[in-house]
């Protein structure tokens, strides 16, 4: 692979002091615009958290489903990423959103009822796990599920949207970006031009 | 204030603006720039350099503020407060028209996609071609020599490439191609279509003291040391240097001040805070506030001599405007690439490669279609994983899932332009206003036949890349982006040499108003397959050093 990761405080310096090496009297203000470090924010959390829109019970069932939808397996998931924060904060400052998440989980909740005589979150994670599936898996699709179908489809994206923008979720991906180049990165595999022939990476089990 | 008068009023500080205000400058001319927002202060308003955890809405934004319906890249947390929000536009029964505008100093040069194709022949002579239309005023001979004083100004990565359809520059080394470009390629070659380095105005080298790239993420969020090419970094500084500009910031221009002869002789603006209506004089007046933003304040400068509206004499004002229909033609993944490490891949976001323009090259009538389109392929490791949405339920799987596909994503844009055609132009509304008190353009505009058949056979050319290079296709829109999506509109002010027909000379100066000049694409015959910034600031460049001939001879 083409060009050496540095570490981007370092690299922040050197482009600092080649910017401020520029002739452009213009740029006095503006060369030093890298000198600024991102603060690097401390994800505190506080002991308990309140939410700002859902109700304590609504509020547990969003910590659920995020954690089923992205579980903490042998990598971690939505839960130690906080998704169901971000979807509060998310839902607070939108009154569609509030409307689809809070018809969804009474949909849910009602539905759970209907067929197993119990609140969602009192099923066992089995029962949770099928009575999702159902609004997940088109092969296992049921005739009158459409609404809970479409609330498991905002949920999903809420928390796909929280995972993956998150500092734990950025990781497990492996994101790449961030690190700088000396050199735009380039393929290295210019003798198998269809990359028919690259070795399989192992696939975490 | 002093009552001054300055030599020239530009209006707009973009590309357009920014190359004739620094042109004018260094020519020793006194100038007063109009930019209808604010300065932008890198290190706050540029977020490249932060990650979306550090952002409280995690980069997406505020879901209570921000605007529905745009593009993301307008209103994100990456970039706040940039674009304008005060909606300065109608649109006619049946019309779709999205108008992003950036009202910072600098304008959308501050996000741009930065490709940089020079327009050729094949372009200002098409009319002789296909005969539809005119030709343009001017000959690839002419603007040649420009094209290269811009490309060595702004630093272009690329290579020569010898395509009849793309007259090759002056370049910077280009970027290396990443597994999905060698990948691309290979599948190109098969269908027997172009696939090559994209010319990008990104430093892959330090350039006229402007720093390399580093390859850090997405431009079109702003770069925070200047390593691509932004009015901003690279011409407001060398104007402000000569201590002949004079910047007015927050000063939205409402329409432009004529003396008893009709001649300009300065600009009425409101300040975009205090709300108070200023004046301004001057010898000359720029207008370079982009294509709609241009036409719509000279159709609101109306005076006893310019009932319609200044130097629209022709009745042309506001009329022939072009776009580019942008639309997703291909998007899918390649499984070569399932499970690979992710790739330090921190361009994905953005296009290094192009397919250009490869249709009706031999003869003019080959296709159903007349002249022709480029595509530009995206794809790779970029930070969010929106591929999600292919992936099928949930649980580990899911999640091991997207991480498989990381790698993998690929998506064909097409770029194909509209033809002028009599029934999509812009003019005022006569009962709107903005919150400023201007009347507000009106847009009139549909997509036609031609630019519809080649977004059908630019689908038809991306399944078939997409196959031959082993890929695997998810998804074709079914409809092109909005109008307007592209932000490459051209038309409304166009150059030619019958003052009957056309707005302004071959030179961008308004065959009506001697000392009234145009600086951006609303002055291009139409939008062409290539993108526009680059030919705006090459023939800027021309009306500019044209400008200055102008003092010089003492004919302003």
């Amino acid at each position: 692979m083409a060009g050496q990761s540095i570490e981007r405080r370092e690299i922040l310096r050197i482009l600092t002091l080649a910017a401020g090496a520029a002739t452009f009297p213009g740029f006095s203000k503006w060369s030093f615009a890298c000198g600024h470090i991102r603060s690097a924010l401390a994800q505190i959390k506080p002991a308990v958290y309140q939410p700002l829109f859902f109700t304590a019970p609504e509020y547990a069932m969003i910590e659920r489903l995020t954690d089923i939808i992205i579980p903490t397996d042998d990598t971690p998931g939505a839960r130690d990423a906080g998704v169901s924060e971000f979807i509060d904060l998310m839902v607070s400052r939108d009154l569609n959103l509030q409307q689809g998440f809070r018809t969804g989980l009474s949909w849910l909740n009602s539905h759970s009822q209907n067929n197993s005589g119990k609140p969602f979150l009192s099923l066992n994670p089995d029962q949770q796990v099928i009575l999702l599936e159902s609004l997940a898996y088109k092969k296992k699709f049921r005739p009158g599920e459409e609404r809970g179908r479409k609330f498991f489809d905002l949920i999903r994206e809420y928390t796909v949207m929280g995972f993956y923008t998150s500092e734990i979720g950025l990781k497990e991906l492996d994101f790449p970006g961030l690190k700088f180049y000396a050199e735009s990165p380039a393929c290295p595999h210019k003798d198998d031009p269809e990359h028919r022939h690259l070795e399989a990476a192992p696939l975490k089990s | 204030m002093p009552r001054q008068t300055y030599d020239v009023i530009v209006i707009g500080t973009g590309a357009g603006g920014g190359m004739t205000i620094k042109t004018l400058c260094e020519a020793g001319l006194k100038v007063c720039a109009l930019n209808s927002g604010r300065r932008l202060d890198p290190e706050k308003d540029f977020r490249n350099h932060r990650m979306s955890w550090e952002m409280k809405y995690r980069g997406f934004g505020d879901p209570k503020t921000r605007m529905k319906d745009m593009p993301d890249f307008l209103d994100s947390e990456y970039n706040p407060v940039a674009w304008e929000h005060d909606i300065a536009y109608t649109t006619a029964p049946g019309t779709k028209w999205m108008w992003p505008r950036c009202s910072a100093v600098g304008g959308k040069t501050n996000f741009w996609g930065r490709s940089s194709a020079r327009f050729g022949d094949v372009d200002f002579k098409a009319a002789s071609l296909d005969g539809y239309d005119t030709n343009w005023p001017v000959t690839y001979n002419e603007m040649a020599p420009y094209y290269t004083r811009v490309e060595k100004m702004i630093g272009v990565a690329s290579t020569v490439q010898n395509r009849p359809s793309n007259p090759d520059g002056i370049y910077l080394p280009p970027f290396n191609f990443r597994c999905l470009d060698v990948i691309l390629q290979k599948g190109c070659e098969k269908v027997g279509v172009p696939y090559l380095p994209d010319r990008i105005a990104q430093l892959t080298e330090a350039h006229e003291g402007h720093p390399a790239c580093h390859y850090c993420g997405d431009c079109t969020f702003g770069c925070e040391v200047g390593a691509f090419f932004s009015s901003p970094w690279f011409l407001l500084p060398v104007a402000e240097a000569s201590g002949n500009l004079e910047l007015r910031t927050n000063a939205v221009a409402k329409n432009i001040l004529v003396d008893p002869n009709g001649q300009a002789s300065g600009v009425a603006y409101i300040d975009r805070e205090s709300r108070q209506e200023y004046e301004v004089q001057g010898r000359a007046v720029v207008v370079a506030a982009s294509c709609i933003e241009s036409a719509r304040i000279m159709l609101n400068s109306k005076s006893r001599r310019w009932p319609t509206g200044i130097a629209n004499s022709s009745g042309q004002l506001g009329r022939n405007l072009c776009d580019h229909l942008y639309a997703t033609t291909a998007r899918g993944y390649l499984p070569q690439l399932l499970g690979q490490p992710s790739f330090p891949d921190n361009v994905s976001a953005n296009s290094i490669a192009w397919m250009p323009r490869w249709q009706n090259l031999k003869h003019a009538r080959e296709e159903k279609f007349i002249r022709g389109y480029s595509v530009y392929p995206e794809g790779g490791c970029s930070e969010f994983p929106s591929y999600y949405d292919q992936i099928e339920g949930f649980g580990s799987s899911f999640k091991q899932e997207i991480k498989r596909r990381y790698p993998t994503p690929i998506s064909l844009t097409v770029q194909a332009p509209t033809l002028p055609s009599e029934t999509n132009f812009v003019d005022i509304d006569p009962e709107a206003k903005d919150s400023f008190g201007i009347p507000k353009a009106r847009i009139h505009f549909q997509w036609g036949n031609n630019e519809l058949q080649m977004f059908q056979h630019a689908k038809q050319i991306s399944a078939d890349v997409l196959h031959a290079a082993g890929g695997v296709l998810e998804y074709a829109a079914d409809e092109p982006e909005m109008p307007g999506y592209s932000l490459h509109e051209t038309g409304t002010c166009r150059m030619g040499n019958d003052a009957k027909k056309f707005v302004a000379n071959r030179f961008g100066q308004t065959h009506d108003v001697s000392n009234l000049y145009v600086c951006d694409a609303s002055v291009f015959l139409n939008c062409t397959d290539k993108t526009t910034t680059l030919s705006i600031l090459a023939f800027t460049l021309r009306t500019s050093d044209y400008l200055v001939e102008q003092f010089r001879h003492g004919s302003i």
